[in-house]
């Protein structure tokens, strides 16, 4: 098999994910969500890095919390 | 090509977001900004093909089932065009390989059974993170061409010129 065939294979076919390997999933977007939000807001991009990672880990507690709240009230209420 | 700074203001701002829509970043690139510009394109691309990655080309980008996930992506402009014909071309040939009839190929009840059977196949779990991957790739590209907009506006600059100051910015 080629490099050229594995790496269509790849976009072709669906990977399987756990519920842990979803929820892991969840960094890179939020990355992405920080950068994009900051680099439009920010005039002066040299404070960017630290910008995006406050808002980055901001994104991300705020999403597990809201998560495991969610989780809490859902194991009570069944 | 003609430099984009001594376009008027009614062709560079919506050429810009043209260009913003097309491929993400290439509208801040046109307008001089070229570390914004190529730091939208690196981040939408990654998010959009990393979604596509996890969900597989078949599946992901389909306006027919998700139209709503759909509308989001779109805003994606280039990826999303270029992960629909590939998808399509990908699906012609898995019905090919399944229908050698070619009758049967045109009637649609039939095709439309073998792509439903092909959906239910993918992995839920990463057919729905694909979704949120590629409809927020689009959506973040949305905000990404209203900025370009603005940017491209010479009102903005000349205000983006009086308040910025070193080490402030919006937050």
């Amino acid at each position: 098999m080629t490099v050229s065939s594995l790496i269509a294979q790849f976009f072709v076919t669906p990977i399987a994910l756990g519920g842990l390997q979803k929820a892991v999933l969840i960094l890179p977007i939020c990355l992405s969500i920080a950068i994009v939000y900051k680099v439009t807001r920010l005039e002066n991009l040299r404070h960017m890095i630290r910008a995006v990672l406050n808002l980055w880990v901001t994104i991300v507690v705020g999403m597990y919390a809201v998560g495991v709240g969610l989780w809490v009230v859902y194991t009570l209420l069944v | 090509m003609p430099n984009p700074n001594e376009l008027s203001p009614a062709i560079r701002i919506p050429l810009a977001g043209l260009l913003a829509w097309l491929v993400p970043g290439v509208g801040h690139l046109f307008i001089g900004e070229r570390t914004r510009g190529l730091i939208l394109l690196i981040t939408v691309s990654l998010t959009f093909w990393g979604g596509i990655a996890i969900g597989g080309v078949r599946s992901t980008v389909d306006p027919q089932r998700n139209y709503l996930w759909f509308m989001a992506q779109i805003c994606a402009g280039g990826h999303t065009l270029a992960a629909y014909g590939l998808g399509e071309s990908s699906r012609s040939k898995h019905f090919k390989a399944n229908v050698p009839d070619a009758s049967y190929q045109r009637d649609k009840r039939v095709t439309q059974r073998l792509k439903s059977d092909l959906l239910s196949t993918a992995n839920w779990r990463s057919a729905e993170l694909a979704l949120v991957y590629t409809g927020v790739a689009g959506l973040l590209n949305l905000l990404a061409i209203l900025d370009a907009i603005v940017r491209a506006d010479p009102a903005h600059r000349r205000m983006a010129v009086v308040t910025a100051a070193p080490g402030t910015g919006a937050t």
